[in-house]
């Protein structure tokens, strides 16, 4: 029976999920390596790709029902974490942010990263149930509320990038859980009209000044910013990218590379991308984003297989949160967003991020692997 | 899908999610392919253009030489302390300003000032900190660079003068570009940049062009913060030409000693070659340091100096040889004896005119010095009888006198290659006019002012030096010069190369002067028409002043002839003792009388007589001339030994010689 129930984990497991995040993984450690070649972030990234790949397995071969049984109990859990990071002396402060937990023997770590997980747990732990009618107002209400405490506690960090990208976690869980269309459209095309109106109204009252209008002036015209004040980083990814041209350096000469002279900022982190196209060229660029975009398919067919609508929610929160975080990200690196921190899922370094999008997929694994189980 | 309810479409809503977020990656691949393959080209040579960058390497100027291959200036390696640009993106400088003066003992002010400068230029590589750095200096920036990574040490020549201001005037000096001379057509599409050096005053100005060498540079990649990370390329530059002067060290030194050593400090000796125009010694005092301008102009001691300098009512930095302009007394005979032969108004068989201890114009008596009965032509030159003079000049008219002036070349640059010089002011109805209004016409009285040196003759050393020099040697009037050869320099680089400089040959003043400098179509010499007889009158009267008895006897020589003339200038009144504003002491001359090889002009302001100061000024050249052309056994005695031969000028009334 064990040996059968194995051997039924083994055919039914999604190999090529894995594979693809763990290949993703290493072509991202390859750019960190290029990024900074003397320095032992890549060394940590295998690390964490060792532990990821451990926790995968362990969440995939877990009932992913009776994980989400708890939902509550994992939220309340990230929440306290998520307050925990807020005190001095726990909270380590980088940059003026909060965000950083150092333990003794794993390290530091990132709650912000992690509590996305119980709260898309959350999310599906209210919104699984079977839905016979339309999203009802006070549902709509109580799912704000679910994001609004963690989205809260990070914004006191302040980590704006990661506050945003909990967004579409609930705009993808409502999306599917029929809330009405009219709501769908009215919201889109109030964020198509109030952006240029708001930038318009903003420039024009002076509210949107200094750095941030800067940021956004870079993105619309980044040949007549400033190249050296706030709009720096944009036009040096924008270079670092165009400089990549069709295939790339190949990584030859790291030290004179954009980011080897130091002209990229964050190129292991946030601007990971942008070494990513110096280095590997369009070809390259071109490979990676069909391997996100077989990667979020696969996902989304793992989805469609989900036994419960739980687990589809869990999955396609995963889904949707990641597209978000690629497209911010890469949206930046490619100078058509402004700049904000937000990592390049699977790719920028960083033990958290990575631990955080292999726990998401593994749940995923979970989900798939008990399709035919009632 | 087991849950799915067909009336929630969940189906179509998943396929919307997953249509959108593969736009969105289709999106992305747009763009890519918009940076990286439609403007890649462009942006790979933005970010090479970011991280490579050409340092110059400053070619070594020219070396000066004086005839004899004496090194008068050259350029030696110093290392400067600068703050390079990047580094300094929006930071604040005042922060480095009390550590920068401490560590390198710079003035915090000039520091601070220098700054404040920078600021409100947009583009600047680096900021000069500290020039002439010490070892002390250089220890202390590389102990630093973790905490002030922006300093750098730069190499870089620097001219170096002679000491205490020897040559100055002719040898000028270098200085920083200054904005108008980079808009100015002489350096326009030069490749020159704000902050190279070039030549500014003297010969480094008239021949930049030959003594400045082509920078090369230093093509490297740096980092972000400007640190210099490999060099890939370099160019080497190619030293500016080697110049030889017509200087001759041991006349200019003798020359200057006069001067420095004369009751007032002030004055002029020129020294030149009549048979060719090469200028043996011009030194005019009081003298300056060029080296304040090279190396001290951008320190705090450096501007008091200068401010000193401009301030000063001996104006120091004022070439009297080219620029200052003098009545010049009785020395103005020269050319007036000479044209009243060359016009007719006397000849050699009949020059007599009389002397009459004066002349009586109107109701106004203008006397001579003395009363010497009916003189000829040379007993005339010989005594300096202004009575003679007096009369020539109205035989000759206002016309002759002006005739003569253009003669001579006296109303125009003599074309010496220094740079500035002022043209003389010589006699002439509309000279009048303008100079005097209130009693515009020109009358017979002002034709003998004209013709012995005083009102309307105000005259620049050179222009009166290469006249006298003319009739000295019978009539050629060369254009004296200070450049006798430029030396050639080999060609830096491939030929088929852009950065190829070609060889630079050898050229003498000739070649130079008529492919470049002003007047080049000049003819040169110049000549004018002295019949031999009247040259030997006129030479004869020259040798007499100081070998028969006449107004420089003291300074004969034995076994050299000299010819000569002197002249005592009025400034207020003549042959008064008027403290500060004495007469200007006047003498010209070349010698050997016959066959002359050197001519010399000296001029020493506000002393008094031209016998008893300039005359022993020349003649301590010539005695410097004698030695190193006749040996030094022949060396004369000493001038102040020398019996006087003339009555004390004091004798009688006061004279004009």
């Amino acid at each position: 029976m064990v040996a059968l129930l194995e051997k039924r984990h083994f055919r039914d497991f999604d190999w090529l999920l894995t594979l693809l995040a763990t290949g993703i993984v290493l072509f991202g450690t390859w750019q960190i390596h290029n990024a900074q070649p003397t320095e032992n972030f890549w060394k940590k990234q295998l690390l964490g790709l060792a532990v990821s790949l451990a926790a995968l397995f362990a969440i995939a071969f877990t009932d992913y029902r009776k994980l989400l049984h708890i939902a509550p109990a994992f939220y309340i859990v990230g929440l306290i974490l998520l307050v925990v990071v807020l005190v001095p002396g726990i909270g380590m402060k980088i940059n003026g942010q909060r965000c950083w937990i150092r333990t003794p023997g794993i390290g530091q770590f990132q709650p912000s990263e992690f509590v996305k997980i119980p709260t898309v747990m959350m999310l599906a732990y209210y919104f699984g149930r079977v839905r016979q009618r339309a999203l009802a107002w006070k549902e709509i209400i109580i799912g704000c509320g679910i994001l609004a405490l963690p989205v809260g506690l990070i914004l006191l960090e302040p980590d704006l990038g990661q506050a945003i990208t909990y967004m579409p976690l609930l705009a993808v869980v409502l999306f599917l859980s029929s809330i009405r269309m009219w709501l769908v459209i009215t919201a889109l095309v109030l964020v198509i009209v109030s952006a240029p109106l708001a930038y318009t109204v903003g420039v024009k009252t002076g509210v949107l000044h200094g750095y941030k209008l800067e940021r956004i002036n870079v993105i619309l015209d980044p040949e007549s910013a400033d190249k050296r004040g706030y709009g720096y980083h944009t036009w040096q990814s924008i270079l670092t990218v165009g400089k990549g041209q069709l295939t790339g350096t190949g990584g030859r000469q790291p030290e004179y590379s954009q980011s080897g002279l130091k002209f990229l900022p964050e190129p292991q982190s946030d601007f990971i991308f942008a070494v990513t196209a110096e280095t590997t060229g369009f070809i390259g660029c071109v490979l990676l984003l069909i391997a996100y975009a077989v990667l979020l398919s696969r996902l989304i067919l793992g989805a469609r297989r989900s036994p419960d609508r739980a687990g589809m929610l869990v999955i396609m929160a995963t889904v949707g949160g990641l597209a978000f975080q690629i497209f911010i990200n890469v949206g930046m690196a490619l100078g058509i967003l402004p700049v904000i921190g937000v990592p390049l899922p699977l790719m920028s370094a960083g033990l958290s991020a990575v631990l955080a999008t292999f726990i998401a997929i593994g749940f995923a694994v979970s989900v798939q692997l008990r399709r035919f189980v009632n | 899908m087991k849950f799915e309810d067909e009336s929630q479409n969940l189906r179509g809503r998943m396929r919307t999610i997953q249509l959108v977020v593969l736009i969105l990656l289709a999106v992305l691949g747009v763009r890519l392919y918009y940076l990286q393959i439609a403007n890649g080209a462009y942006y790979a040579e933005r970010a090479e253009n970011q991280r490579v960058r050409l340092l110059p390497i400053p070619a070594q100027r020219g070396t000066i030489f004086d005839r004899n291959g004496h090194v008068l200036v050259d350029s030696r390696p110093i290392y400067n302390v600068i703050l390079s640009r990047e580094e300094l993106k929006g930071q604040d400088f005042g922060a480095l300003v009390a550590p920068l003066a401490n560590g390198l003992g710079v003035d915090a002010d000039i520091l601070r000032e220098r700054f404040d400068e920078i600021k409100s230029q947009p583009a600047f590589e680096s900021i000069p900190v500290k020039q002439n750095a010490t070892q002390a200096d250089i220890a202390w920036v590389e102990a630093h660079s973790a905490e002030f990574p922006a300093l750098r040490i730069e190499q870089q020549p620097q001219r170096r003068y002679p000491e205490n201001g020897l040559l100055a005037h002719v040898l000028g000096y270098v200085g920083e570009i200054n904005p108008k001379q980079l808009e100015s057509a002489k350096y326009k599409d030069k490749g020159l940049k704000p902050g190279d050096i070039i030549g500014q005053e003297g010969l480094e100005a008239v021949y930049d062009d030959i003594l400045r060498g082509r920078d090369g540079y230093s093509k490297v990649i740096v980092d972000s913060r400007g640190r210099i990370q490999e060099e890939i390329e370099r160019v080497p530059p190619q030293a500016g030409q080697d110049i030889v002067t017509t200087i001759d060290l041991d006349l200019q030194q003798a020359a200057e000693e006069q001067l420095r050593n004369s009751p007032t400090g002030r004055g002029v000796i020129v020294a030149m070659n009549p048979n060719n125009g090469e200028i043996l010694a011009m030194a005019s005092y009081p003298t300056f340091d060029p080296n304040l301008f090279s190396q001290r102009i951008n320190t705090k001691e450096g501007r008091a100096e200068y401010a000193a300098l401009l301030r000063d009512p001996k104006k120091p930095l004022y070439n009297r040889a080219i620029r200052g302009r003098y009545p010049p007394g009785s020395t103005w005979k020269v050319p007036m004896s000479v044209a009243g032969l060359q016009q007719g108004a006397i000849t050699v068989a009949h020059s007599n005119l009389v002397c009459g201890g004066g002349i009586q114009i109107g109701n106004k008596f203008t006397r001579c010095m003395g009363n010497h009965g009916t003189p000829d032509l040379r007993t005339a030159i010989t005594r300096s009888c202004d009575g003679y003079f007096y009369r020539l000049g109205l035989k000759m008219g206002i016309k002759g006198i002006m005739e003569m002036v253009d003669e001579f070349d006296l109303n125009k640059r003599t074309g010496v290659d220094l740079p500035h010089e002022l043209v003389s002011w010589t006699p002439s109805p509309e000279f009048k006019r303008r100079f005097n209004p209130h009693d515009p016409e020109w009358k017979d009285i002002d034709t003998v002012y004209a013709s012995f040196g005083q009102v309307y003759d105000i005259m620049t050393p050179i222009s009166m030096l290469r006249a006298v020099s003319a009739i000295g040697i019978g009539g050629q009037m060369y254009v004296p010069h200070l450049l006798k050869e430029v030396k050639p320099i080999g060609a830096v680089g491939e030929p088929n190369q852009p950065d190829y400089r070609p060889a630079r040959p050898g050229r003498t003043f000739d070649e130079v002067r008529t492919a470049e400098l002003p007047d080049a179509n000049r003819p040169n010499p110049k000549l004018l028409s002295i019949p031999a007889d009247q040259h030997q009158v006129v030479v004869e009267g020259m040798w007499g002043v100081v070998n028969n008895g006449g107004t420089a006897a003291v300074i004969k020589m034995a076994g050299f002839d000299i010819a000569g003339k002197t002249g005592t200038a009025q400034v207020v009144g003549l042959g008064k003792d008027v403290g500060a504003n004495k007469d200007h002491s006047w003498f010209v001359s070349y010698a050997p009388a016959f066959k002359p090889e050197i001519s010399a002009i000296a001029l020493i302001e506000n002393v008094g007589f031209g016998a008893k100061f300039a005359a022993p000024a020349v003649r301590a050249v010539y005695d410097v001339y004698y030695r190193k052309t006749r040996g030094g056994d022949a060396a004369p005695q000493q001038v102040a030994q020398q019996p006087p031969k003339v009555q004390s000028p004091k004798s009688k009334v006061p004279k004009r010689t």
